[in-house]
């Protein structure tokens, strides 16, 4: 037993130092995870943070006193990147060539009933078209008060009956006033509460640390096991196997180190989230360094495991290709999960990415217990486990 | 006194499927005994190195490595040591540090290691490099040093898999000479070799597999004097294709084909005045040789002609 761990070790060795004497594969093991979580991190924490600002073509076809002053509230407005627009056919045109998030046509007076404004959206920025709508309604009650009251009283109207003399004369000097001096905008609807201890862009941060690490890890443990193709057609496992360790030792060496290029990796990305983001996972560190360890065996295992199934190293190039790929892009390391259809989403917890991702947001975002990702811990010590066995069965095949 | 063999295989038989690769093979190997193993590829070489290593176990027969079965009995593999064709070992690593790792993988104690990675080095004559890369090493230092991490745990029994191939002349006969300080020593060797040359430098016996059956064994002096005793070898080559006709005429003069097209062969006592004889004959019967050669039989004669009977 001892034999086969200082065996088991001595691959391990060799594996460190082939990585350390190849200095770029060095850089991109352990470089380029920091670097790719650094880039995600920008652009996703921006999409979901308070700052979204669309980009917004307005066109006024009204224009009517009321009409003119959304429209210039809207292109003064610092949520928006508004832009005017010549006609209806201009809008359309820039939403559809991608110059624009979203359009808006100003087509009837908005104090008038019915339905003034059309919104232009483009379906694969279709989040922006909820928020176009926000803030036109957001200028209309700030910059045409008058233009809104009439609209509320004309929606009031069938409930109430109709308005005396005297009182439609109120509702002319109301409008009247409030068009002379509008009232400054309050939120008086909401209220808003952030989550205990998070900070601006948190969640999402955890999520990308960790979609990056199991993406990373998976690479290059892929990238790793593909060594034992190397050891194939180099001879080198013709010569383990005529002795007497055999090529069990070697896969456990390989797993093993596999598993701690994982850790390093993860560390790595976990120094910067926290550094950066001020992402807490020194402060979670008993539950951090086991979900690390387990999405580190899991990769290992997996990809040994899939490694294993192949007879040459094309083979096993397109597989790791294939599989890295699916499986980020399911598991959610490559888009959030939130945003996928429902299906896609249970989908996704085939993936080891799934489970890497919940158990870290679990432990660093939601602040939860050994039962928040105990499970999680058991399904990826499962894979690779089982992915481990896979590797160290097929190894002792004479005809591989 | 002869010691007792190392390796002991007897009527093996294995097949793939439907095609049987060894017909019943017979090999023995004793200590400080150097034998190549000769033949085409296809002929089984691979598929019998592979059972006495205990990769593979027999259809019909044994295979008795160390007096055990090494397919059954891992510990039976531990006096064995295999050089791949290839440079089996990491490239970025140092040629202490591959066999260092070779020597723990192979089993030796972890306080021996130092002295057997340095007996190997010494051996090998690869002690001068020893802190050098792989990668940065000429082909003939890889070749020595792939087989210091094959030695590097005293093995009973060595096999080496084509040890010279792609290697020039100065660094072969740094590799033979290695083969050679290890029989001294006392260690097995067993050589797969498509290298006749080297095969008839170094082997103490040879034998030729062809088609899963040993065809020929034994010294190779002793076989080539056996196969050709006071003959010389007539080659005859024809510069154009023949007709049936043809082929029928040469047959008449004891002429044989060879794998080469156009190129025949005779056995013939009388030397150059019998080459002289044949071409006249040939003349007379419009079949003009382009050229005739004669020469001494040598191991690569024998095997060519083993291999060549096969082919006519």
């Amino acid at each position: 037993m001892k034999t086969r761990a200082l065996m088991a070790l001595a691959m391990m060795r060799v594996m460190a130092l082939e990585l350390w004497r190849d200095r770029a594969a060095l850089v991109m093991t352990f470089l380029l995870p920091p670097l790719v979580f650094l880039i995600f991190s920008s652009v996703f924490a921006g999409t979901s943070g308070d700052n979204l600002q669309p980009k917004l073509a307005v066109t006024d076809l009204a224009k009517t006193d009321a009409s003119r002053r959304v429209a210039a509230a809207l292109l003064k407005s610092p949520d928006l990147r508004a832009e005017t627009a010549a006609d209806p056919a201009a809008v359309r045109a820039r939403v559809k060539s991608g110059q624009v998030d979203v359009g808006l046509v100003i087509r009837a007076d908005p104090a008038a009933p019915g339905r003034p404004f059309l919104i232009v959206a483009d379906p694969s920025r279709a989040v922006a078209a909820p928020l176009a709508q926000a803030r036109t309604q957001q200028a209309l009650a700030a910059a045409a008060p008058d233009a809104a009251l009439r609209r509320s009283v004309e929606a009031l109207t069938p409930a109430l009956g109709d308005l005396t003399p005297v009182q439609s004369a109120r509702i002319d000097a109301a409008a009247a006033a409030l068009r002379a001096k509008p009232p400054a905008l309050k939120e008086d609807l909401f209220d808003r509460e952030q989550i205990a201890g998070a900070r601006k862009g948190g969640a999402v941060i955890a999520y990308y640390a960790g979609a990056v690490m199991i993406l990373f890890a998976l690479f290059s443990a892929m990238q790793g096991a593909l060594s034992l193709m190397e050891e194939r057609r180099a001879g080198v496992a013709d010569r383990l196997l005529a002795g007497v360790a055999g090529m069990g030792p070697v896969v456990t060496g390989k797993f093993l180190f596999l598993t701690a290029q994982a850790v390093v990796q993860a560390v790595m990305i976990f120094v910067v989230a926290q550094a950066v983001y001020g992402v807490e996972a020194l402060q979670h560190f008993a539950l951090w360094l086991p979900t690390t360890l387990a999405a580190g065996v899991c990769s290992a295992g997996l990809a040994l495991g899939l490694v294993s199934l192949c007879r040459t190293r094309d083979q096993a190039q397109m597989l790791s290709t294939f599989v890295i790929l699916v499986l980020a892009a399911i598991g959610g390391s490559m888009a959030p999960r939130f945003l996928m259809p429902a299906w896609l989403q249970s989908l996704g917890w085939l993936t080891p990415h799934a489970w890497v991702i919940d158990a870290y947001q679990a432990v660093l975002w939601r602040d939860g217990g050994i039962g928040a990702v105990y499970k999680a811990w058991i399904v990826l010590a499962a894979v690779g486990a089982t992915g481990l066995g896979v590797a160290q069965a097929l190894s002792r095949d004479p005809q591989r | 006194m002869i010691p007792d063999p190392i390796l002991v295989a007897e009527g093996v038989v294995r097949s793939y499927g439907q095609r049987r690769v060894l017909k019943g093979v017979d090999l023995t190997l004793h200590p400080g005994e150097i034998y190549a193993l000769l033949g085409h590829n296809g002929a089984g070489k691979t598929t019998l190195v592979r059972a006495i290593c205990g990769r593979l176990r027999p259809d019909a027969g044994t295979v008795r490595l160390n007096g055990a079965d090494p397919a059954r009995t891992p510990a039976a593999r531990a006096g064995l040591g295999l050089v791949p064709q290839e440079i089996a070992l990491y490239a970025n690593l140092s040629v202490r540090e591959n066999i260092e790792t070779f020597a723990v993988l192979a089993g030796v104690p972890r306080a021996a290691i130092p002295a057997a990675v340095r007996r190997a080095m010494e051996l090998t004559r690869t002690l001068e490099r020893a802190d050098a890369p792989v990668r940065t090493l000429s082909g003939g230092f890889q070749r020595r040093a792939n087989i210091a991490a094959a030695i590097v745990h005293k093995p009973t029994l060595l096999i080496l898999d084509e040890p010279t191939v792609g290697v020039d002349i100065d660094a072969r006969e740094a590799v033979d000479a290695v083969i050679r300080d290890l029989r001294d020593l006392g260690v097995a060797v067993l050589i797969v070799t498509h290298d006749l040359d080297q095969a008839g430098a170094l082997a103490d016996r040879v034998g030729f597999l062809r088609d899963g059956v040993m065809v020929l064994e034994g010294e190779p002096r002793a076989l080539v004097a056996e196969a050709y005793g006071d003959q010389m070898e007539i080659l005859v080559h024809l510069s154009e294709g023949l007709d049936t006709a043809g082929e029928i005429r040469l047959a008449a003069e004891g002429l044989e084909p060879t794998r080469r097209p156009g190129v025949w062969t005779r056995l013939d006592a009388g030397g150059y005045a019998a080459a002289g004889r044949l071409d006249a004959r040939l003349r007379k019967l419009g079949l003009a040789p382009r050229e005739i050669r004669v020469r001494e039989p040598s191991l690569a004669n024998l095997f060519t002609l083993v291999a060549d009977r096969k082919a006519a």
